[in-house]
């Protein structure tokens, strides 16, 4: 809370999270529908492109799928000793950056920061795409993806439970509690939006579609009064909700006996790293989503220099935790550990760890120029870079332990496969189908929300002129 | 074990041969067993064809009860007698008999692997000749013409070539077909030989003797380039010898190896001191340790480190004269040989002599050559050649390929249509020695009787066949051959018993050679050795394919070799200073050349090997071996010469800039530091001394949290010897034979894959390999268990940590977690509809041992301690109303193991004799500090360094 209210603190009046010329609700509304119901307005082109890109990248992933299937993992680059591989560091990636619609939403919605509200929709419905996608790796990564089904406690005919201590089927529930929060929250938020679209509608369709959709909605002040207790009540769950889904990825490492895994840092690391990636992640699309559907009136620089510094604080939190990792190998004096520190900076792997700490601790320290920050274009391509990193991060979780744990007679190296590289990129393709898709059907900026926005900007104008 | 009458019978007209792919369904294998109950019922000399229903089950068959027959398989020739076990028909599992003297119930890779062999789907199923099947008839048709002119010229055309022969039938029956045609010539030609030997005793005592080393009575033995541990015949029986010799606690009482080679052998990595000298300065430590026990030679030069080790060894040698010994290689010299009988006989060794079991008096070169030089003459006619792989495994220089093809009629009877099948008119289906009667001699002369198990699976015939037929018997059957030739030499007067009790034992009583006293050995001249200005090329038979029969055998072509740990393939061994010379890493492609030829291979730079060798194995390169080992290596057999087939000196080698990806099992094998104690290894006085103090005990827990775990039954526990395991592997291809472990195929290991369950870790400490058998731990805090969500991995109430293949989903944590790493996870359906090659074909499935699951794709696997062993040996004691007995329980790799190094017992029986092995000062858990608390533990290997030789391992 104090740190988000540090990084928005010196933001002066003349730089509010919203352009005067859209300071009028109905602007509002109009910028953010009209994608949706004045279509024309609009050139499709570049959507086009991207919708016929992510199709086929989506295809790539579902072709890559179906070979899983019909060959077994061994399609993978995974071996005898590295027994993980993509599927479990882009299971972590993605539910990493999973995280960060919940963060936004939840925890700056309690935190008060108000200029979450054109970033939180499309932030949210990432999150819900990203998590989705999280969820197929586990199942995808099983040699026998047919018993996924094991890890629920049904009653069988084997009388047979999961089995209780593993993490993973802690995973398993904070994915799937994870995941229906995110739903029920993300369309909590949607309902008063659906019922502004229904209105303003013309097509009968589409006024049927944000009708049913919108549950009955009228605006009501008993409407709005439920509403918000409603979304504060699931925000408070959120938040914890968020903090324990990262914490027990991360205990997916830590709860076992492994070199470069046993380590008490990581749940809060992983939330950490989680945030930073989402983040990541949110600024992309907040670019992309503001340049395609004109909403730089609400979607402004400021929103990228006060993102800009939140990854900023977590790339040194980053740097922190990494240097704390070394700092407990080598001060432990446990040979393994120690063993892999060294493997980690010399090793196979080490063009890569040398990637990681530069993408995820040196760029982002461009952060520290307001003119970085206030530039899109650079904040655009940190985040990207800040994605990569991660995204090396997670696979380096698992290949630096699995490649070198206590045994030298089994230390062995990952060699990635076409297949590991199709379906990595294939569910980039298919998130980027359904972020398409979304902001086609629905607002993906919160009218009610922005709306609110403006009327206490508005109000702080009056109160400081 | 009970065993019922041994009375399998062969012989009669064989059923039509099947084209398709011989296919064993359960109703096939119900046929089987129900004709050769059918055959144990009738009596011998009947016809065997009746087939009984299975309902009239004969008595002592119970379907589903394993049983058990002595018999006897041959390697280079000499036997390893084995009991085989058989179910419902079928064998699936070679174990050692305990009587005989070449196995003393332990195993080889080679005869763990017969199994395989045996199912393998490339065997050769029907007569052949260039272009298509024929019946035996017609080869029969065609042989009798030609025995007809051979018979009127006296079988002046007539040749025989074999492999080495020892079975004492078929000596008799080739001495018959050689007296039926006095002109005929019997060759005989053993890829991997023993001329230098053989001509090493002439030479020392005027006459062919074999030697046989009693290590056991050893305490100081030095090995010039000798490999008494390494692969072959004797491999068995020596390396128990040597363990023996190793178990006291002082080290008067310690044998102490040295070892002088250049480049590494198993004994090598056994010797308490090593020095890697090339091949031909080897001579010279002979000739100083001769100087030095008075022989009339000069001690020649030396280098400095090498002369320091020669005299202290000679020292040692010298101080225990009685019990000490020294042994000379293949690779060596005849005289070498001889000098070492001199230095033997003047040291009084524990050796004794026996007259040579292989009667044929020629070398193995020596005898080929001619056989060559005569079919270049025009002389021969019909060539007949039993078994054996001339073409392919002969040295180059015969050019016999082209030779035999010349011969107007040739028949190759093998169990393979092979590189030598090519090149003869015929090739003819040889029975497998599962299928077979014979019998054999061991080394020591010992015979046995080879009994077949289950009927040709094949339209094939044995060697006594083939020459029964040449003496004019058609038809006839081994097992009366076989016999009636016991018949007259046993002299028995109730031979039926005598018969009987011999199957039974698996050995012939009294039938070792016997010892032979020898005079005193002459002392040969040999001249000293130079330091090589060249190359030389030094080879060997491979650890895992031999000389190239096994090729074809998929378990020995993806079982570790023991110190490069490479699998399906070979590689040009170079120095770490040649490698520096040229700037040669592993897997760098060499053009290698020689006065022989040029050959282009893949290199592995070694450590421990002397600075101007290069070393490789033979057996590879082969091109119609089969699906499995059909151009698979490099062949090295048209670089060697006849008259030093092991030594190629004048090489070159020159980078071609390629680079051949080489496949290993195991990639990092330096032990550093701390490291070092994941393979810890002692002194005697170190040891005396409590320095293995500080180790991980087993039973020394760290604290937890967790309450015990209560124990009201048996608590299985093992305990491996590092000090008496020699790196053989015959743990690993047991198991995999035990418990259907499925191939992965090279492309699989290329990945990092592989199935073993139980791996042997090869690490180098000071340039010193030692072996570590790594099974599953059985940790009693597994850290695979709580980690599986699905609870796949769980403990049973003996302290065994199951793998529940059905519950397993696949999700692999188990194997993440696991600090051994000695989880394997089927990624493709390894026995499950993805085989390697011809892996799935349904003949492979009649080797099945059905007491064991075998896993589909995606389920995790692993070491079960033999979980089947251990219920049936619940069976057994339940059904007593006892306990299991201590020892009772023998797991497949504690039964293969030559050197029994592997100890297997319950924990809760306090009498039981594994707590006296945790409780050894050496003993120590792998990783014990971690808290996983392996039930697994082992034993820290021992070393007995001679303090004159202060730099340990000099």
């Amino acid at each position: 809370v104090t740190l988000a209210a540090a990084v928005t603190d010196h933001v002066g009046p003349a730089e509010r999270w919203t352009q005067p010329d859209a300071r009028d609700f109905n602007t509002v509304n109009r910028l953010i529908t009209a994608p949706l119901l004045e279509r024309g307005s609009l050139s499709w082109k570049t959507w086009w492109i991207g919708f016929a890109i992510s199709l086929v990248l989506t295809l790539t992933m579902l072709v890559s799928i179906i070979w899983l299937f019909v060959k077994g993992v061994g399609i993978w680059g995974v071996n005898s000793v590295v027994v993980w591989g993509f599927a479990l560091a882009n299971y972590v990636w993605w539910i990493g950056i999973g995280n960060a619609g919940t963060l936004i939403s939840s925890m700056l919605l309690l935190a008060r920061q108000k200029w979450r509200a054109s970033t939180n929709r499309f932030a949210e419905a990432m999150t819900l795409f990203a998590a989705t996608i999280a969820g197929l790796f586990p199942i995808l990564h099983l040699g026998r993806p047919l018993y996924f089904y094991w890890l629920v406690p049904y009653p069988n005919t084997m009388t047979v439970w999961p089995q209780w201590r593993s993490a993973l089927i802690w995973d398993f529930w904070a994915i799937l509690s994870y995941i229906l929060f995110s739903i029920i929250f993300w369309y909590v938020g949607l309902i008063p939006d659906l019922a502004t679209l229904r209105d303003r509608a013309r097509g009968r369709f589409a006024r049927t579609f944000y009708g049913a959709c919108a549950l009955g909605w009228r605006g009501s002040a008993r409407h709005w009064r439920q509403h918000e207790i409603l979304h504060l009540t699931l925000a408070c769950l959120g938040v914890p909700l968020v903090v324990s889904l990262h914490s027990v990825v991360g205990m997916d490492f830590a709860a076992s006996l492994m070199p470069g895994w046993q380590e008490t840092i990581f749940p809060p690391y992983f939330v950490v790293g989680a945030m930073y990636s989402g983040f990541a992640m949110v600024v992309c699309l907040a670019a992309l989503v503001r340049w395609g559907f004109n909403l730089q009136p609400l979607i402004t620089v400021a929103h990228f220099e006060v993102m800009a510094k939140i990854m900023l604080s977590a790339s040194l939190i980053m740097g922190l935790a990494y240097a704390t990792e070394w700092f407990t190998a080598w001060y432990g004096g446990e040979l393994a550990d120690r063993s892999l520190l060294v493997f980690q900076f010399t090793g196979a792997y080490a063009p890569l760890y040398g990637a990681l700490l530069v993408c995820n601790v040196f760029v982002p320290q461009a952060f520290w120029f307001a003119a970085v920050r206030r530039n899109i274009t650079a904040v655009f391509a940190i985040a990207v870079i800040i994605n990569i990193g991660m995204w090396i991060e997670r696979i380096l979780i698992v290949w630096n332990t699995l490649s070198h744990d206590y045994l030298p007679s089994s230390w062995r190296l990952f060699i990635p496969t076409i297949w590991d590289w199709l379906l990595l990129f294939g569910s980039l393709g298919l998130f980027a189908l359904m972020f398409l898709v979304f902001v086609r059907i629905f607002p993906a900026v919160s009218m009610h929300e922005v709306r609110s926005l403006i009327e206490e900007e508005t109000g702080a104008e009056e109160t400081t002129t | 074990m009970t065993r019922p009458p041994a009375t399998l019978r062969e012989g009669g007209a064989p059923p039509p041969h099947d084209e398709t792919a011989f296919a064993v369904d359960r109703r096939a294998a119900l046929r089987f067993l129900a004709s050769s109950a059918a055959l144990a019922l009738a009596s011998c000399g009947r016809p065997s064809e009746q087939v009984v229903p299975y309902v009239e089950i004969p008595e002592g068959v119970t379907p589903g009860i394993r049983m058990a027959f002595a018999s006897a398989l041959a390697l280079a020739g000499y036997a390893r007698g084995v009991i085989v076990t058989a179910i419902e028909g079928r064998p699936i599992k070679v174990d050692g008999n305990p009587r005989h003297p070449a196995s003393f119930g332990a195993t080889d890779i080679f005869a763990e692997a017969a199994i395989l062999s045996l199912y393998d789907p490339d065997r050769s199923k029907a007569p052949r000749i260039h272009g298509g099947l024929r019946s035996w008839p017609a080869f029969e048709g065609e042989l009798q013409t030609q025995i007809t002119q051979e018979r009127a010229r006296d079988g002046a055309g007539l040749r025989i070539l074999t492999n080495r022969v020892t079975s004492p039938t078929l000596l008799g029956q080739l001495q018959g077909v050689l007296k039926l045609f006095p002109e005929a010539k019997w060759y005989r030609y053993e890829p991997v030989d023993d001329d230098a030997e053989r001509g090493g005793a002439m030479q020392a005592f005027g006459r062919p003797l074999t030697a046989l080393p009693r290590l056991r009575d050893a305490r100081v033995v030095l090995a010039l380039d000798a490999d008494p541990i390494g692969c072959g015949p004797e491999q068995i029986r020596l390396s128990r010898e040597f363990v023996a010799a190793r178990q006291a606690p002082s080290a008067a009482d310690f044998l102490r190896l040295y070892v002088v080679e250049p480049a590494f052998t198993l004994t090598g990595a056994n010797a308490d001191h090593r020095l890697p000298l090339d091949h031909a300065l080897i001579r010279n430590v002979a000739l100083v340790v001769a100087a030095g026990l008075g022989a009339a030679v000069e001690a020649p030069p030396l280098p400095d480190a090498a002369d320091r080790f020669a005299r202290a060894v000679t020292a040692d040698l010298k101080a225990r004269a009685g019990q000490a010994m020294v042994m000379a290689g293949r690779r060596q010299p005849a005289e070498v040989h001889a000098l070492c009988h001199w230095i033997n006989h003047a040291l009084r060794a524990p050796v004794d002599f026996i007259a040579p079991v292989d009667p044929a008096a020629a070398g193995h070169g020596e005898s080929l050559r001619a056989l060559a030089s005569e079919i270049a003459e025009g002389k021969v006619q019909t060539l007949i050649i039993l078994a054996g792989n001339p073409v392919y495994d002969a040295p180059g220089e015969l050019k016999l390929a082209e030779a035999i093809a010349s011969v107007p009629f040739s028949a190759h009877l093998a169990l393979y249509d092979n590189e030598t099948s090519a090149c003869c008119k015929w090739h003819l289906p040889l029975s497998h020695p599962l299928e077979s009667w014979s019998d054999l001699r061991a080394y020591d002369g010992t015979a046995s009787i080879v009994q077949p198990l289950i009927r040709p699976l094949y339209d094939s015939r044995t060697a006594h066949q083939l020459l029964a037929f040449l003496d004019g018997a058609v038809a006839a059957s081994s097992y009366d051959l076989v016999r009636s030739h016991w018949q007259n030499e046993a002299g028995a007067t109730d031979f039926d018993s005598w018969w009987r009790q011999t199957l039974e034992d698996g050995v012939i009583a009294d039938s070792a050679a016997k010892k032979v006293s020898v005079g005193d050995a002459s002392l040969p001249k040999v001249a000293p050795g130079l330091a090589p200005g060249t190359l030389s090329l030094v080879l060997g038979p491979d650890p895992s394919i031999w000389d190239g029969s096994f090729a074809n055998n998929a378990w020995l072509q993806e079982c570790p070799k023991p110190l490069t740990k490479q699998v399906w393939g070979n590689a040009l061994h170079v120095s770490k200073a040649q490698a520096a010379r040229l700037g040669l890493v592993d897997g760098n492609v060499v053009r290698l050349r020689c006065a022989q030829g040029t050959l282009e291979a893949p290199v592995l730079v070694r450590p421990g090997q002397a600075d101007q060798t290069i070393e490789a194995t033979i057996g590879y390169g082969r091109t119609l071996a089969g699906a499995i080992g059909n151009s698979i290596g490099f062949d090295l057999n048209a670089l060697r010469r006849l008259d030093a087939p092991w030594v190629i000196d004048g090489v070159e080698i020159a980078r071609t800039g390629r680079q051949q990806e080489l496949l290993l099992t195991q990639h990092h094998f330096q032990l550093e530091g701390e490291a070092r104690e994941l393979q810890p290894r002692f002194t005697l006085a170190e040891l005396a001394q409590g320095r293995a103090d500080h180790l991980a005990k087993p039973g020394d827990n760290p604290p937890t949290l967790y309450p015990p775990r209560a124990n009201d039954t048996y608590a299985w526990a093992m305990v491996i010897d590092t000090g008496a395991c020699t790196g053989c592997n015959a743990c690993v291809v047991a198991c995999q034979s035990e418990n259907n472990v499925p191939i992965v195929g090279p492309a699989e290991i290329a990945v990092g894959r592989d199935m073993h369950w139980l791996r042997i870790d090869s690490y180098l400490v000071d340039e010193r390999p030692g072996f570590s058998p790594i099974p599953c731990m059985h940790c009693e805090h597994a850290p695979c268990e709580p980690v599986c969500p699905v609870a796949a991995s769980v403990h049973d109430a003996e302290g065994l940590n199951l793998q529940v293949y059905n519950r397993c989903i696949g999700t692999r944590f188990c194997e993440a977690n696991c600090p051994y790493k000695v989880r394997r996870f089927n990624f493709f359906g390894y026995a499950d509809g993805e085989e390697y090659a011809n892996f799935g074909a349904e003949s492979i499935r009649a080797m099945f041992n059905p007491d064991v699951t075998v896993r589909a794709r995606g389920v995790m696997e692993k070491c079960t301690y033999c979980v089947q062993r251990i219920s049936r040996a619940r069976r057994a004691a339940e059904k007593e109303n006892r306990r299991i007995r201590d020892g009772e329980v023998v797991t497949a790799c504690q039964a293969a193991c030559p050197t029994r190094a592997i100890s297997f017992g319950d924990l809760s029986d306090p009498e039981a004799k594994i707590h006296a092995l945790r409780r050894e000062p050496r003993s120590y858990a792998l990783l014990g500090d971690l808290g996983t608390r392996p039930r697994t533990t082992y034993l820290a290997r021992l070393d007995n360094p001679n303090d004159a030789l202060a730099e340990h391992g000099s």
